[in-house]
């Protein structure tokens, strides 16, 4: 019996302490943006920010591009041929922004996020770890968060933002030359003035928020869960795959509770 | 007395390592520690640096306990050489070396890349080193850059965790001896954890490390 009520109870306590942890990774990745205003000091964390941004952003062109390809290809263009032609102009673009730019473009670009770099993160925090790298700063006097919270925390925001655009972009793009294969007479700038028109700036600004607390909740749980104790490989494989899974439940619900606090009618 | 170590102790959880250690180094004093497997010579090391959390004593450096939240400035004077690892992946041979006084210093690039340059040649590191990442080196090379990095501080204190291990004879005699010309140049204390006889042959001062405490022996 006391068995059974100390598992019950051994959750919200976990729970509690994880939420507490990630808390106070935020509150001490803020506080070493201090060191940002020693010009030595900033032009380090330029050289991992831009590493991380191009590991993160850039490698995963190529990825984002190919489901944005197939997401305007399959779905976007189907759906162009169930509209009728004289509404076009404002239910096709209507219906984008909806599907692609409210809620799919952030939440594929999100999970290729989680999927591509949050994981590799975990795994080279953990690897750190294991062999004492955390101590070898410390013995230098750098902080280990400077090193690798703080490229990771703004870098992943700023990835995640650029992914939503370019997933976007690049699904205007497929769906409209797919579209052009069956009508060869719709003009491209139509096609596309028909999808910004629909845009407004509250939502680039959801957008916004959600690519922000989206890839800087990516970033820490990646780190959290990296710099859980870890002494053999085996520990690393269960911190990335609690990770993974925690970032997706966190990110989900970052879409979910944003999408219906801004689009709710 | 360039470092004074009073009553140290060092504790586990599940065990005591070391109690009552006292010990006291002159600027340009080399002090060997014998050690054997697993009797703590690391643990030891790392307490004096003040990198772990479960050392009470005290460890006095220009007047700082580093054992109290040494201040980074204090900290980046004692030079830690680590027998594994001890090199930042992230980085080339020759960042890891001047990464110290990059992150402490208001050298110019061409002062920290000079510094660096002059402390590898000093210790013989080959150019051809310079760019590679620490997974590519072996285990005597990554000493060697440990040791570069820890000197191009030019510490008031260098602790070295076996630094022989792979090492031929001639090159451990060479090393030491380097040592003690960069001590003519750059007054520093060393403790050097071993268990070669052409290092403690070497030192000023050889310890034991017995039932807990630091002996000082003269027959080894």
């Amino acid at each position: 019996m006391m068995r059974l009520i100390e598992s019950v109870g051994r959750f919200p306590r976990e729970f509690l302490a994880y939420i507490l942890d990630i808390i106070g990774l935020i509150s001490i990745a803020l506080e070493a943006t201090r060191d940002l205003l020693e010009p030595k000091r900033r032009q380090i964390f330029l050289n991992l920010f831009v590493r991380q941004l191009y590991n993160t952003g850039v490698r995963a062109l190529y990825i984002n591009g190919m489901i944005a390809i197939f997401i305007g290809a399959l779905l976007m263009s189907r759906l162009f041929d169930y509209i009728p032609h004289q509404v076009l102009s404002q239910q096709y673009g209507y219906l984008f922004v909806v599907i692609i730019f409210r809620e799919l473009g952030p939440l594929i670009s999100g999970i290729i996020l989680i999927a591509r770099s949050a994981t590799a993160i975990t795994s080279e925090i953990g690897f750190l770890r294991m062999t004492r790298e955390f101590q070898v700063l410390h013995g230098l006097g750098i902080s280990p968060v400077f090193m690798f919270l703080l490229p990771v925390f703004f870098s992943f925001p700023i990835s995640l933002f650029l992914m939503f655009i370019y997933f976007d972009f690049v699904c205007i793009l497929s769906a409209y030359v797919f579209i052009w294969l069956s009508d060869p007479g719709l003009s491209f700038y139509t096609f596309l003035f028909s999808i910004l028109n629909q845009i407004s700036w509250n939502e680039i600004a959801i957008n916004a928020v959600k690519a922000l607390l989206g890839g800087m909740m990516i970033g820490i749980i990646s780190i959290h869960f990296g710099a859980r104790d870890s002494d053999s490989f085996d520990d690393v494989s269960q911190s990335i795959s609690d990770s993974t899974t925690s970032q997706l439940m966190a990110f989900f619900l970052i879409n979910i509770v944003l999408s219906l606090l801004a689009y709710t009618q | 007395m360039a470092v004074t170590v009073k009553d140290l102790r060092i504790e586990f959880p599940d065990k005591l390592v070391f109690e009552d250690v006292n010990l006291s180094l002159d600027d340009n004093e080399i002090v060997a520690i014998r050690t054997r497997v697993l009797d703590g010579g690391t643990s030891l090391l790392k307490g004096i640096a003040g990198f772990m959390n479960n050392v009470a004593g005290e460890v006095e450096y220009l007047g700082v306990n580093l054992l109290r939240n040494p201040p980074a400035h204090v900290l980046f004077k004692v030079g830690f050489v680590y027998e594994n690892h001890g090199l930042i992946s992230l980085y080339n041979v020759f960042q890891n070396i001047g990464l110290p006084l990059q992150f402490h210093t208001n050298f110019s690039i061409e002062e920290i890349n000079e510094r660096v340059d002059g402390v590898c040649r000093f210790l013989g590191i080959d150019e051809a080193l310079y760019f590679l990442r620490p997974h590519r080196l072996n285990d005597v090379q990554t000493r060697m850059v440990n040791l570069a990095r820890a000197l191009v501080v030019e510490p008031g204190l260098l602790l070295i965790d076996e630094l022989e291990g792979g090492m031929s004879d001639e090159m451990i005699r060479d090393t030491m001896n380097r040592l003690r010309e960069r001590q003519q140049e750059s007054p520093m204390a060393i403790v050097i954890t071993t268990s070669n006889p052409i290092v403690m042959s070497t030192a000023d001062r050889v310890f034991a490390i017995e039932d807990r405490k630091l002996v000082q022996r003269t027959d080894l």
